[in-house]
């Protein structure tokens, strides 16, 4: 009879996306039993919002998630123009997009590449990293900072875009698209992928629903677009045309083909909003005087964008004074990444955790927040 | 075009059949609603028949001042892209409610992630008084207005006194 073992999973492993661990117990190689263990990347970023003041919190909201982190700053700075107010110039709002779409890229190339650490495909993630570096020269240039651009701002972004970005801008997507067959090549007709994700780790729409999965997953099992840029639309994205890949039918590989097809479509989108961006401001005012003064007018608004992972939030409370009153993070990875992992992740294989939890779209600063 | 109507339309719906303390339209496609916390079961067996399916977010707001907390369940219908946010105000003393894993499974975590941050205990889920993310916490829960992180940390971790002595030793140079 096989004895009952506990293994751990993390915080330190080439499968795991930041400081995240899992006790497994397992049976031979069968996983009977999980516990998430979360808790290792908390910095208290919701208290620590409630004692900084509304323009301080700029430099501190885009650290809850590395690989995308702008995402942070849209929906912070769209719970602010909600509560007041406050419109938003016409050309800031194509600006948005392209940071946005850029950062998806960037992101879904990390986890599109990352698929090579726990399958042992070491030359997916030197690729990716590699493409992903050139998307952080264009926002070098464009917001003077490589991870953490603090960019977004609210009531438009920080400063109009240097000369002759966008020459530069298509350079890189003409480059990325010669190269994404390549990725293909590689990663989705690799046999060795393809053995260890087609039919395995599935995730079916019952599951979906019942545990709050969005993104890839969502689409992935129930075959509808809903991704928040179609659903319900923020910035522009209502007035350019991309399609949502979608599927019936949710395993590992499935799922990892999806994140492909985005990169493609994220490239169409930029494309149009370099053509159709129109010239103007980039910036209004929130108030007057300094920005360290900023007053938010009093309510509560829910805030949500759709980021590599999911719908992505804010609920923002404000009581009328310099400082939020409450923000509560809805990180997009939290629904599959704590009860998901207990309940669904017993029953697979130890070497499949890590695909697992790849592929799900567990990220785990955006958890612990 | 017509998702304003649509908004419109479930608030009404919403007036016929509930009693609502509140009302808000905080941006296009979405709800507010405050309510009692006797009807709260049964609103949310209504808005999850009438296809609010996703569970996105389960917050809770310490409004210190009123001695209230406030619980705020946000749900999400993808069929008419419209967010339902459901409040209601809890006593702060004996923070105490009953849990929605029953409707939404998917609160367990949430509801663990309250109790820890916040005090609120809740009823049915009997995880949620487990440690989640704090590890070996000995303090009030630390999301409450009330407590304050620079204090703690204070008396947590006393400052040591020391002296230095900045001596050139072997091997360095001056200047």
């Amino acid at each position: 009879m096989a004895k009952e073992l506990k293994l751990y999973l993390g915080p330190n492993h080439p499968g795991m996306h930041g400081n995240f661990s899992v006790h497994m117990y397992v049976e031979g190689d069968k996983i009977i039993k999980t516990r998430p263990l979360p808790g290792m990347l908390h910095r208290g970023f919701e208290k620590l919002m409630e004692r900084r003041l509304w323009m301080n919190n700029l430099a501190l909201i885009p650290r809850i998630c590395v690989p995308e982190p702008d995402i942070n700053e849209m929906v912070y700075a769209m719970g602010i123009e909600a509560l007041g107010n406050i419109e938003v110039p016409e050309r800031a709002h194509w600006i948005r997009m392209i940071i946005l779409e850029l950062a998806r890229i960037s992101s879904h190339l990390m986890s599109l590449g990352g698929i090579g650490g726990p399958t042992g495909l070491y030359t997916g993630p030197n690729w990716a990293i590699a493409d992903r570096d050139l998307i952080l020269d264009i926002f070098e240039e464009i917001t003077g900072a490589r991870v953490y651009h603090m960019y977004i701002v609210p009531g438009g972004v920080r400063k109009d875009l240097p000369e002759g970005i966008e020459k530069k801008i298509i350079e890189y997507l003409d480059y990325l698209e010669n190269r994404m067959p390549e990725y293909e090549e590689l990663i989705l007709k690799n046999p060795m992928i393809q053995k260890r994700t087609k039919d395995e780790i599935m995730l079916p729409e019952e599951v979906v629903w019942e545990l709050g999965v969005t993104g890839i997953g969502m689409r992935s099992a129930t075959g509808k677009p809903y991704d928040i840029r179609k659903v319900d639309p923020y910035a522009r994205y209502d007035q350019v045309e991309f399609d949502v890949p979608t599927a019936t039918y949710s395993d590992a590989y499935t799922r990892l083909s999806i994140k492909y097809q985005e990169i493609l479509q994220s490239i169409r989108i930029l494309r149009q909003v370099i053509d159709k961006m129109p010239e103007g401001e980039v910036r209004a005012r929130i108030s007057r005087g300094s920005a360290l003064r900023w007053k938010v007018p009093a309510g509560q608004v829910y805030s949500h964008i759709e980021c590599t992972r999911g719908e992505y939030g804010y609920y923002m409370v404000s009581d009328g004074g310099d400082k939020p009153y409450r923000i509560a993070v809805r990180g997009a990875s939290y629904p599959q990444g704590l009860l998901g992992v207990e309940k669904y992740l017993p029953g697979h294989r130890i070497e499949d955790a890590a695909i697992w939890l790849d592929t799900m779209g567990v990220c785990a600063p955006e958890i612990d927040r | 075009m017509n998702s304003t109507n649509n908004v419109e339309n479930i608030i009404e719906v919403l007036k016929n059949n509930f009693e609502l303390i509140k009302t808000e339209t905080p941006i296009k496609n979405q709800i507010a609603i405050e309510i009692n916390e006797q009807d709260f079961q049964t609103v949310l067996s209504f808005i999850k028949n009438e296809g609010w399916r996703q569970l996105t977010l389960i917050t809770c707001i310490d409004w210190i001042k009123e001695n209230k907390y406030e619980l705020a369940y946000t749900f999400m219908n993808w069929e008419n892209s419209v967010t339902m946010v459901v409040r209601v105000k809890i006593d702060r003393e004996e923070p105490e409610f009953k849990t929605i894993t029953n409707l939404y499974p998917g609160a367990k975590f949430y509801e663990r992630d309250i109790h820890e941050f916040f005090g609120v205990k809740f009823e049915g889920n009997k995880t949620s008084e487990k440690p989640l993310f704090l590890e070996l916490w000995d303090d009030m829960p630390p999301m409450k207005k009330d407590f304050d992180p620079l204090e703690y940390s204070k008396r947590k971790y006393p400052d040591r006194e020391y002296k230095v002595d900045f001596k050139t030793g072997e091997g360095e140079t001056n200047g």
